[in-house]
């Protein structure tokens, strides 16, 4: 038995992460506006000993054509503080981490609400990082426009300072350049001191700023090779202030399509795939590569050449490598990344899914991986009850929740 | 009569912070004996020693109780009002209808202080943005038409794109797309209810409130002054509840009769310390005396908090 086991987080996508989830006959399509989906999703991870599960943000609508966010079920849903301030008394071990953004928050309120979270759940809170790269959640909060890369990470380190300062009682007579704060945080500390902190940016500001303040990253890899070198990078910049490479546990993101046999698998997949409308696609994939015009140029053609983008940098550089490596026309790239937003996607049988995580996880390109069904509740039920099983075999996967806390689950030092 | 019951979970001065079963406990007391609302606030001038935040507590509230309704206070100092329609109009998806908004119009001083604001805010300029944040909020919520989510999975069409609607807001203090991110709120619009209103501010109540908590001096000619301002302003005076803001022991059972009987008010909202005994006192001593008097409903009509109100739709549109 492997002494060192893979962590594992449930990433929560309403309808699931499939573009086109929502159609699939079996999908909970009101997903968005029931919370006992959630319920059931939560307790279903927590069966199977999941660390934690995962909420993304976006303080805005993620399409700018409303006609092609209607085709879409991404327009609605739960603000996701109060969805896993909701599922914190409803479970009962797993960790319950959300995304808030630096640039539309006041560090003081976002300390304050994620020390609620962690209090209400026993100290299973996480707080996951993001400066926000979308123009309409810049619309929502009065800005004129989205603020330069380095700007908004620079507020985002100055954020993250005040913010963990906070919850370790030192925040407090804060005075600089975007935030002043006075007093302590008036919130007691919760079992685990401090919610854990999780980030996903993978451009240098980003990785830069998770070596500085994360516990957990998040990152998105479609190759083997891509994932290590990710690691690596990542962990290579722990030294520089003052930790060690245990200290930051890295998780791919993972769309598995799991099935009895390969091919089972692969006609899941490929009955998905044929429920992406075109312009939905290519819409997609614009956003992705932060340009706006991608409609003009034959579907059936290669991508053009791109402007640096002032948006996802490291997201445009992966599809853009995706699309050079394996030739791919505008219409089979859309198709491609509509399907799992980028990340990596294994179809086939429970030992193949297996094998394919046991692979990155030995070698040294993963500490665990944020689980991405294709759709809800299928696909999780199936990761549940059919990969989660074979990894316990191997010895890969806890069968049973070590700690109370996120922290313990994740065998994270607690902070000074 | 209506009667609510509020909590400030920040004011346990010298013991700890009330747990959360110990607040779900209380809520669903006051569930059971008929109360139409709880208002949670988590804000003193001093410090706190409650371990929740307002807004968070409401969602697990919302999850542990059934038929009351949930108000929470939020400032307006403290939030953008693109998040703070957003975590509202979710919790009241959360709890199927039954989420408030207390928002004030009078400043607590230590907020600005920890929102970067070191140089503080006047007094008349936190009303003008409050008034602006409210109306933004209102906005936001409405930004769904009912009928908007077609779920129709075979067409291949989630909602109707000309049933969502852009709030295009700019102000003076902010500006604001929209729309919400968040699906329309089973009630049309989470309940608002306004407090800390001074002379300057009662047009604008009296024009978008759902609920106004007031104290209790001067009631009779404070409540005849805003509902006469709320017709004035286009409304049913029905559609806006005033409520009396009382402390427990402030005012015996007996006197309540006559309050409404000269109609001085809608009812009452009693303001409890975050003290267990304050909240067992109240549920075992006052609300049978209240349910005796057949003052307090023991049962409820309608499942949503603006029908328990008989609110109406709500507010200016």
């Amino acid at each position: 038995m492997s002494a060192r086991q893979m962590k594992l987080g449930l990433f929560l996508w309403a309808t699931g992460h499939h573009i086109a989830a929502w159609r699939h006959p079996d999908s909970h399509v009101t997903a968005g506006i029931d919370i006992d989906h959630y319920i059931e999703l939560a307790r279903t991870a927590e069966a199977a000993k999941f660390d934690m599960v995962f909420c993304e943000d976006a303080a805005g609508l993620r399409e700018a054509d409303i006609n092609i966010a209607s085709q879409t079920s991404r327009s609605i849903g739960f603000e996701p503080i109060s969805l896993l301030s909701a599922l914190a008394v409803q479970t009962e071990r797993i960790g319950l981490v959300s995304t808030a953004s630096t640039s539309y928050n006041e560090p003081y309120g976002l300390a304050r609400a994620f020390a609620s979270l962690d209090n209400l759940s026993g100290g299973r809170a996480g707080w996951n990082l993001v400066t926000s790269a979308n123009p309409s959640e810049a619309a929502n909060f009065g800005a004129t426009g989205l603020r330069p890369h380095a700007d908004r990470y620079e507020r985002a380190r100055e954020f993250a300072t005040v913010v963990t300062g906070l919850w370790r009682r030192s925040g407090a007579g804060h005075d600089g350049q975007s935030f002043s704060v006075r007093d302590p945080l008036d919130i007691p500390p919760s079992p685990q001191a401090a919610p854990v902190m999780v980030q996903a940016g993978a451009s240098d500001d980003g990785k830069d700023l998770a070596a500085r303040t994360a516990d957990v990253v998040f990152s998105a890899a479609q190759t083997l090779e891509e994932a290590k070198a990710f690691y690596d990078d990542l962990k290579g910049r722990l030294a520089a202030y003052g930790r060690q490479p245990d200290d930051v546990k890295i998780m791919p993101g993972v769309a598995p399509i799991v099935a009895a046999t390969k091919a089972g698998a692969q006609a899941k997949y490929d009955a998905l795939q044929e429920l992406i409308p075109d312009d939905v696609g290519v819409a997609l994939l614009s956003s992705y590569l932060s340009i706006s015009d991608l409609w003009r140029y034959p579907i059936d053609g290669p991508l053009p050449e791109l402007p640096e983008s002032q948006g996802m940098k490291s997201r445009q550089a992966l599809v853009i490598e995706q699309a050079r490596r394996d030739g791919l026309s505008i219409r089979e790239l859309a198709r491609y990344f509509a399907g799992a937003r980028g990340h990596w996607r294994v179809v086939g049988t429970a030992a193949q899914i297996a094998d394919a995580l046991q692979e990155r996880f030995e070698g040294g390109a993963a500490d665990g991986f944020n689980v991405m069904p294709s759709w809800f509740p299928g696909e999780l039920d199936a990761f549940a009850t059919m990969v989660v099983p074979e990894l316990q075999r191997r010895g890969l996967f806890r069968k049973d929740y070590e700690g109370r806390t996120l922290r313990e689950q994740l065998g994270l030092k607690r902070p000074m | 009569m209506h009667l609510a019951v509020s909590l400030n979970i920040a004011s346990a001065t010298g013991q700890a912070g009330l747990t959360f079963a110990e607040i779900a406990g209380f809520a669903r007391k006051a569930e059971a004996a008929g109360i139409d609302m709880v208002v949670i606030s988590d804000t003193t001038e001093e410090r706190s020693s409650s371990p929740f935040e307002a807004t968070t507590l409401l969602a697990a509230l919302a999850t542990v109780t059934e038929r009351i309704g949930l108000v929470a206070s939020a400032s307006t100092l403290a939030h953008q009002p693109y998040n703070l329609a957003r975590r509202f109009a979710s919790l009241d998806i959360i709890s199927q209808g039954r989420i408030g908004w207390n928002a004030t119009l009078r400043q607590n001083s230590r907020e600005a202080a920890n929102f970067s604001r070191p140089e503080s805010i006047t007094d008349e300029d936190f009303r003008r943005r409050a008034q602006e944040f409210i109306g933004i909020v209102q906005g936001l919520w409405r930004g769904w038409d009912a009928d908007a989510l077609l779920f129709d999975k075979a067409g291949g069409r989630f909602h109707d794109p000309v049933k969502m609607h852009f709030l295009d807001h700019k102000g003076v203090f902010f500006s604001v797309r929209g729309p919400l991110n968040v699906a329309r709120s089973p009630q049309d619009t989470p309940v608002l209810v306004m407090s800390g209103l001074g002379e300057s501010d009662l047009d604008f109540g009296a024009k978008v409130a759902d609920v106004v908590l007031f104290e209790a001096e001067g009631a009779k000619a404070a409540y005849d002054d805003l509902k006469r301002r709320a017709v004035a302003a286009g409304r049913e005076p029905e559609t806006m509840k005033v409520l009396m803001t009382v402390g427990v022991d402030e005012l015996a059972a007996g006197g309540m009769e006559a309050w409404l009987d000269g109609k001085s008010c809608d009812g009452f909202n009693f303001a409890l310390p975050a003290d267990l005994s304050a909240l067992d006192d109240f549920t075992g001593r006052i609300l049978p005396e209240l349910r005796r008097r057949s003052l307090a409903r023991s049962v409820y009509a309608g499942a949503k908090l603006r029908d328990r109100l008989e609110l109406g739709a709500g507010g200016a549109k």
